[in-house]
């Protein structure tokens, strides 16, 4: 193998944005037939990279060579005809098009202009069974699941002829089964003698599918490793700069009075199915409550329930007794609930706005921030994001950066720090660490912790069950919007909650 | 009621539907890749003067129709280069366009015609049929031909996947800006025919009355869909000769009959059309390259 000539090599690019490098002369190479896992903190430069070989970008330096002839790359189009195919992190599907029209668009087969159907539907039906991976044709993408959409991500390359795939935290959106799915498909195509890069930073996958492990930290290739010699620590290390800590000092705390107590709710999903059916269960102040379940089993709906939403079809909400079905936002605040939701974008922050402006959200009615007229103090203001900056250790060149501006790590510190700031006594954390890395990830579990040693109920809902496992005190399987199981963690494994989650053992 | 009557009704809402479907064809190629056109108003004013001006200079409809084509495409080509090229807001282009066109259309008709609000009579004429123009009859093909090239085409895929998702277009190599300018281009020449069915014997300030907008009601009545948005353009264009039918025989002041087509636009978009969705990229431009 390592006399061969390799599918892929990238030698020496550079990449300079305004005040950042990016990519600072990084070289790898891909051969036929492997599996090459890119890791590395967000913001490390990995997707920069990815979008240079995509014709995304233009690299400053450095070269480019496929099977090894040098190639200029300045557009996907180029890319495309080298074969060059990526799945990207934020799928570029059209939704209301048919899975047939998202796979040909752009490499149309026609007469005179006409589409023909035919021949690419017959060409895709054999790339669904070379790959396994079988999706309706006819079907709009916008009905698909995730996992159905992201396949039509992989059939639209390998129907362009993609000899090197590169994929961009494919499992970000997906199902633990989903996941194992699309690890599947990957050994299936690189059997095939096809090239992968596939950039991630959940390190149980990475060491699950990768047969090299190239760490990236800030712009630079740090090391590469062979799967032999990779343990999850060295690549953590590596990836920070500094060891980290990736079992959570999480001791058991004598739980106190019933702080969230939830009975017999339900309500109906956004198709108008049920997602609760008559689900209960009780949260006590210091500690932390898991929910543990397959994404789309009711979690969402049941955190709007205790978070802000007022219409639910049946049951009761209370806070230290006190129902809270029917009270706002704001009064539900001010009893004691924050918040952390699984969206950032949507729920949790102003992107436009100023970290300093997002810090106040929910108290920016209040002293501090405003004064006895109603206007704002922005002194006061400045002041207090600066403390929460300093103490939330979120990374940023000043108060009055842009929301957008941050990496999603820092973005969810910015949340945590803001929700921690009220003293809450629940504190709802709906996929806390979704799309942050590692260093970002065990500052998140410390500061769940920590939340709980101040003598609050934690209710964790996380798709991650690791996550569930190790912060949880007692875990709660969700399974077609009611908790079927409820565990001490010290009495159970993650195998057995999993046979739970898929709604066995009832 | 016998039969003649009826044909007649039938075919009198058609002509009056007319104008309003071929605007509102426009719209929708426009808007189904990603552009946003509120001046297909301004665009009907100055094509319903350029058909008379056109004809009267060239001495034949068929040349007045292909100049007021031209006029058509000329404005949306403004449209298409202020919002697609230069990015400014589609409203505010699309605005502008429309009070533009009001000051054009007289400012041309003093200086041709030398009066300001109408022009002279034109004395050419398409052929009729039981009294309408071909044109109205042409609308029902051309509203097929609309739908095939849409969806049954290569360049209707692409023109579509713009509107939708510009990035992914981009990312498979369609040139997201031509197939832009096709739409917003195709909008004009849509005008320019809603031109010919409007009232092709003079101009007169004022005569489209607002047909634009209705159109565009009609487009999103008929959610963006080239056989929808016509279906629709007939609802208000039946409503309006049911009207014109009934307004002498109700004891209700003609100022009120009149509102019908106006009033039943603002309850349609209001009640039914609440939940319809258009082009997911529509009104935002398309920001190309490096972030």
């Amino acid at each position: 193998m390592p006399t061969a000539l390799p599918l892929l090599r990238m030698e020496g690019i550079t990449k300079i944005f305004p005040g950042v490098v990016a990519n600072d002369h990084i070289s790898l190479e891909l051969m036929a037939g492997e599996i090459l896992a890119l890791v590395g903190e967000n913001g490390a430069g990995k997707s920069t990279l990815m979008k240079i070989l995509y014709g995304l970008y233009r690299p400053d330096s450095g070269e480019i060579l496929v099977r090894g002839e040098k190639v200029r790359i300045v557009g996907p189009k180029d890319a495309i005809a080298r074969g060059i195919g990526m799945v990207h992190q934020h799928f570029m599907l059209v939704p209301p098009f048919s899975v047939l029209e998202n796979i040909v668009l752009g490499s149309e087969t026609s007469t005179l202009g006409v589409l023909s159907s035919a021949k690419p539907s017959a060409e895709i039906a054999m790339l669904m069974e070379n790959n396994n991976l079988r999706v309706e044709l006819q079907a709009k993408v916008e009905e698909l699941p995730v996992g159905l959409q992201q396949r039509v991500e992989i059939l639209k390359i390998l129907y362009r002829g993609a000899e090197i795939l590169i994929f961009d935290e494919p499992t970000a959106v997906l199902t633990p089964q989903e996941s194992d799915e699309l690890f599947k498909t990957f050994r299936r195509m690189r059997d095939q003698g096809k090239g992968i890069i596939f950039i991630s930073h959940k390190l149980d996958e990475v060491l699950d599918i990768a047969d090299r492990i190239t760490v990236i930290r800030r712009g630079k290739v740090i090391r590469t490793l062979l799967r032999a010699e990779a343990t999850k620590p060295l690549i953590a290390e590596l990836m920070v700069g500094k060891p980290v800590l990736l079992h959570v000092d999480n001791p058991r705390l004598e739980a106190g009075e019933t702080v969230l107590k939830v009975e017999g709710l339900s309500e109906l999903g956004p198709s108008g199915a049920p997602a609760l059916r008559e689900l209960g269960f009780e949260v006590r102040a210091a500690e932390i409550y898991g929910i543990a379940g397959v994404e789309g089993n009711g979690q969402s709906e049941l955190v709007k329930a205790i978070a802000y939403r007022m219409k639910t079809s049946g049951g009761t909400v209370r806070l230290m007794g006190r129902e809270i079905s029917l009270l706002d936002v704001r009064e539900r605040r001010e009893l004691g609930i924050a918040h952390i939701p699984e969206d950032r974008h949507k729920y949790g922050l102003l992107l436009p706005y100023s970290l300093a402006d997002n810090f106040t959200l929910g108290s920016h009615h209040k002293a501090p921030y405003v004064n006895g007229f109603g206007v704002q103090n922005r002194k006061r203001i400045a002041q207090a994001a600066r403390a929460l900056i300093a103490a939330f250790d979120v990374r940023t060149p000043s108060e009055l950066t842009p929301a957008h501006a941050l990496s999603g790590g820092n973005q969810q510190k910015v949340i945590i720090a803001r929700e921690m700031a009220t003293k809450p006594k629940l504190l709802l954390a709906n996929q806390p660490t979704r799309g942050v890395d590692v260093g970002a990830t065990e500052f998140i579990y410390k500061q769940l912790v920590e939340a709980k040693k101040g003598g609050a109920a934690v209710l964790l809902v996380s798709a991650d069950l690791d996550e569930i496992m190790s912060l949880s005190d007692r875990i709660g399987v969700i399974f077609k919007g009611k908790i079927i199981k409820e565990f001490e963690r010290e009495a159970t494994t993650k195998e057995e909650v999993g046979f739970y989650m898929m709604g066995e053992g009832k | 009621m016998d039969l003649n009557t009826v044909l007649e009704f039938l075919l009198k809402g058609l002509d009056t539907s007319a104008p309003i479907a071929f605007a509102a064809l426009g719209g929708v190629f426009s808007e189904k890749s990603g552009v946003f056109n509120i001046a297909l108003e301004g665009i009907m004013i100055v094509t319903a003067f350029a058909i008379i001006w056109g004809s009267i200079m060239f001495g034949s409809i068929w040349l007045g129709l292909a100049f007021a084509i031209i006029l058509g495409v000329a404005m949306a080509a403004i449209h298409a280069l202020v919002t697609v090229t230069y990015k400014v807001d589609q409203i505010v282009s699309g605005t502008a366009l429309n009070i533009l066109a009001f000051g054009v259309a007289r400012f041309l008709s003093q200086n041709v015609f030398g009066q300001e609000t109408q022009s002279a009579m034109n004395p050419y004429a398409f052929p009729s049929w039981h009294g309408i123009s071909v044109f109205s009859l042409l609308l029902i093909p051309i509203t097929a031909l609309a739908w095939f090239v849409l969806y049954k085409t290569v360049f209707g895929l692409r023109l579509r996947s713009v509107g939708e998702n510009p990035e992914s277009a981009d990312t498979l190599g369609i040139n997201v800006v031509l197939m832009r300018y096709s739409g917003v281009l195709i909008s004009g020449l849509m005008c320019g025919l809603a031109a010919a069915v409007l009232y092709p014997s003079r101009w007169v300030s004022g005569m489209t009355g607002g047909r634009g907008f209705i159109a565009l009601a009609a487009m999103i009545f008929g959610r963006w869909d080239p056989i929808g948005a016509v279906a629709a353009s007939m609802l208000f264009g039946f409503a309006d000769t049911a009207r014109i039918n009934f307004e002498s025989k109700i004891p209700i002041p003609s100022q009120f009959v009149q509102m019908f087509p106006y009033v039943l636009a603002i309850v349609v978009l209001a009640g039914v059309v609440g939940k319809a969705k258009g082009p997911a990229a529509g009104g935002k431009p398309y920001e190309k390259g490096e972030d």
